[in-house]
């Protein structure tokens, strides 16, 4: 096939002019991999640090030994709080969580048959708050059972967890994939957009319709330097997340490939439909800012969709992020199993060519 | 503020900045609408509370007490039970569950004979949001369910333990999340809006003109950060209402320190977004940068979700340059604990020091800029 030059020019045009520029090189290929090892290695959902203090008679030996036992399990760090109320140090911050003990002792409360510890928990954060309490619960009963207080070999409903493809709960395995998503959308949409509504914005469109070039030529050489340069971030963004975070690959490596091409795609075609609308550059950033942030929220990387209302739900339907995180999960730790990959992947390229479509259908009109 | 009263070429540039946005009622609509929208969008969207769980169950013990143990599951009402066909794994491989309940042969003889019954939970560790959370509910719901197998008086622990959730009685999670919201789409806004309209500004070389002229520099800054000042303002006050009335968030702190408060956050935030735009010189480029400089970090880096106490040492020190990090910490504690100056003495005294820093660094970039 003969190599079509109008296109070849394009191609060289748009990527030199995004490529010369050494601050956009950086933003487009080193950003993606130092917010990488930022995210893959600072990112946890795991409750670590709490500070905990506890407020007790300093003879009461059966409270320290228990506060002892707390900070040994790793999951609190002692809070000073000096003689502060106990109410007082967790309003200002001073401590995350105060367990009080009747003055009388522990011990003595749970001769009378009264024992009790009282647990202030800021509650700012909900989901902390109860792993607070949940935590708190477990070192007090193990500290019983080895008091022998409470009998240690009961019987008991034995439920044990197992966290299936990523035993360790690594936070890497599942943010690296994620971020290379985020990255993707925004490289891809932000750049595309931000490319032809500059040229609008500077008057060389005008020049470029006047020129004889076909219309498909204008459209595809405008986009698909940018699905060149998303695809592209591709394999930088897995090198490192294989060779510094582990992560694996265990599905077949043509389904990241055709996942990502299509994604792009639909990130490219979505960014070309910004720009149609969009009059100048802040407008498509804007606009693109409009897409990406809702997408980002939506896309079930961070927050579980499940819970959401149906209509926004709903919305998630229509949001390639969705989609691609899925098919990223599927792949590097779940072996990528083909009726995943095909059902997330069929939606993704609707969108894609529903994106390209509309959007070469208002250029049309624009362009005649 | 001496240079205002000294005379009004800020107030004439600021102005002329404040017709740019009007005249162009997409910004103007983007930077007054766009807040709200994802104040109500998110704030009603995002939930971190365990419900509507679909989960596999394959009882294999198929006994009257095995069937009574999947009961007291359904009973919660938070979880969709389907029975388990075919593989263990299967639906957590397609993706339909999000966890299998597995009941072992045996589980109501072992139970009968004071043994131990087991049970064991298959979970989609590929899934971070929802799995660790819901392993702990269903961990949470077994000492129960054990009392109703045995069909014994809940035993009293030795020591009870009463826990006071304090700011947060209800453990809404939407009252954790909207402070922090509203702290981010301020900060997202004022530097991505600065650094953009700037850069353009430099980029049509209306900048150097500008400069030209007999306006100081310190001027022109001032006259070109008022106007977005006064949005990001605007967009605290939508926020404000909407989480007061949709939300029902109370807001237990003065007012007038939330005011001081955002005025110490916003302005590090423009000051970074002129930052930017000198650095980068070109609208796209400034796009790209603050995108990347302010969206993920406040988003990610800030305490916004992830707590900053969980992060390794390293990061946790890192995230201490993130402006935002402290206004989050500033919000949560006006709007849900009440804390006075005293308690938030150390964020604001840090936003002080970013505000010094911010500023001084924008006003040295933009002053190397005009040396040729």
């Amino acid at each position: 096939m003969k190599l079509n030059l109008t296109l070849w020019g394009f191609i060289k045009k748009e990527l030199s002019q995004t490529l010369r520029d050494p601050r956009m090189r950086t933003m487009l290929f080193v950003a993606p991999v130092m917010q990488m090892t930022l995210f893959g290695y600072a990112l946890s959902t795991e409750v670590r640090n709490l500070r905990l203090a506890g407020v007790y008679q300093p003879s009461d030996a059966y409270a320290r030994s228990l506060e002892t036992r707390l900070y040994a399990s790793g999951l609190f760090k002692p809070a000073k709080i000096g003689d502060s109320d106990p109410y007082q140090a967790v309003y200002s911050g001073k401590a995350d969580a105060v367990f009080v003990v009747p003055p009388e002792g522990l011990k003595a409360s749970m001769a009378r048959g009264q024992g009790q510890i009282q647990l202030l928990v800021d509650a700012t954060n909900s989901t902390r708050a109860q792993s607070v309490e949940n935590y708190f619960n477990a070192v007090m009963n193990d500290q019983l059972k080895d008091l022998k207080i409470i009998p240690a070999d009961q019987p008991h409903l034995a439920l044990s967890v197992r966290m299936l493809y990523n035993p360790a709960m690594e936070t890497s395995y599942f943010m690296v994939p994620g971020v290379l998503a985020m990255l993707l959308v925004l490289v891809t949409m932000t750049l595309t957009s931000s490319s032809i509504t500059r040229e609008k914005e500077m008057g060389t469109f005008e020049t470029l319709i006047a020129a004889p070039v076909e219309k498909w030529e204008i459209i595809v050489g405008k986009t698909l330097p940018y699905v060149l340069i998303g695809v592209a971030d591709i394999p930088i963004v897995m090198l490192f997340a294989t060779q510094i975070f582990h992560v694996p690959i265990r599905g077949p490596l043509w389904q990241l490939g055709l996942g990502g091409l299509v994604f792009v795609c639909a990130g490219v075609g979505i960014g070309t439909l910004i720009s149609t609308v969009a009059k100048n550059q802040q407008q498509a950033m804007m606009a693109g800012f409009l897409v990406v942030f809702p997408a980002q929220m939506l896309s079930g990387l961070m927050y579980p969709l499940e819970n959401m209302p149906k209509s926004i739900v709903w919305i998630s339907y229509f949001n390639p992020l969705k989609y691609f995180v899925t098919i990223m999960r599927s792949v590097t730790l779940k072996g990528g199993d083909p009726v995943v990959f095909w059902m997330n992947l069929w939606p993704m390229a609707l969108i894609a060519a529903f994106a390209i479509l509309f959007a070469f259908r208002r250029f049309h009109q624009r362009l005649n | 503020m001496n240079f205002i009263s000294r005379d009004s070429r800020t107030l004439s540039i600021a102005r002329k900045e404040f017709r740019h946005i009007a005249r162009d009622p997409f910004t103007l609509g983007m930077a007054l609408g766009l807040p709200l929208l994802l104040l109500v969008f998110f704030g009603f969207a995002i939930d971190f509370d365990v419900r509507d769980i679909h989960l596999t169950v394959f009882d294999r013990d198929n006994t009257r007490i095995s069937r009574q143990f999947v009961d007291s599951i359904r009973g919660t009402g938070l979880f969709i039970i389907k029975p388990g066909v075919g593989g263990v794994n299967d639906d957590l491989d397609h993706e339909r569950v999000k966890g299998t309940l597995v009941i072992e042969k045996g589980f109501g003889e072992d139970l009968r004979g004071g043994k131990s019954p087991k049970a064991q939970l298959l979970m989609d560790g590929a899934d971070n949001s929802g799995a660790g959370v819901i392993a702990s509910y269903l961990g949470g719901l077994v000492p129960a369910a054990w009392i109703r197998l045995k069909g014994l008086e809940a035993a009293r622990m030795p020591i009870q333990l009463k826990t006071r959730f304090l700011f947060n009685g209800e453990l809404n999670s939407r009252w954790f999340i909207i402070p922090g919201l509203a702290v981010l789409i301020m900060g997202l806004l004022a530097t991505l809006l600065t650094a953009t309209t700037v850069a353009r500004e430099w980029e049509h070389g209306s900048m150097e003109l500008l400069l030209s002229t007999p306006v100081k520099p310190i001027e022109i800054i001032l006259g070109k950060l008022l106007p977005y000042l006064c949005l990001g303002l605007g967009a605290v006050l939508l926020i404000y209402v909407s989480a007061r009335l949709v939300f029902g968030l109370p807001f237990a702190g003065s007012h007038l320190l939330y005011l001081v408060g955002c005025l110490l956050f916003l302005i590090p935030c423009l000051a970074l977004g002129l930052i930017i735009s000198s650095v980068a010189r070109q609208q796209q480029v400034a796009m790209q940068m603050s995108m990347m400089i302010t969206m993920l970090p406040s988003m990610l880096l800030s305490g916004f979700i992830f707590p900053v106490e969980s992060m390794p040492a390293f990061f946790y020190y890192i995230t201490a340059i993130i402006p935002a990090r402290w206004f989050i910490v500033v919000s949560r504690g006006l709007y849900l604990k009440g804390e006075g100056i005293v308690e938030l003495a150390l964020p604001l005294g840090i936003l002080l020091v970013m505000n010094v820093f911010f500023v001084r660094l924008a006003l040295k970039k933009f002053k190397a800029d005009l040396e040729p």
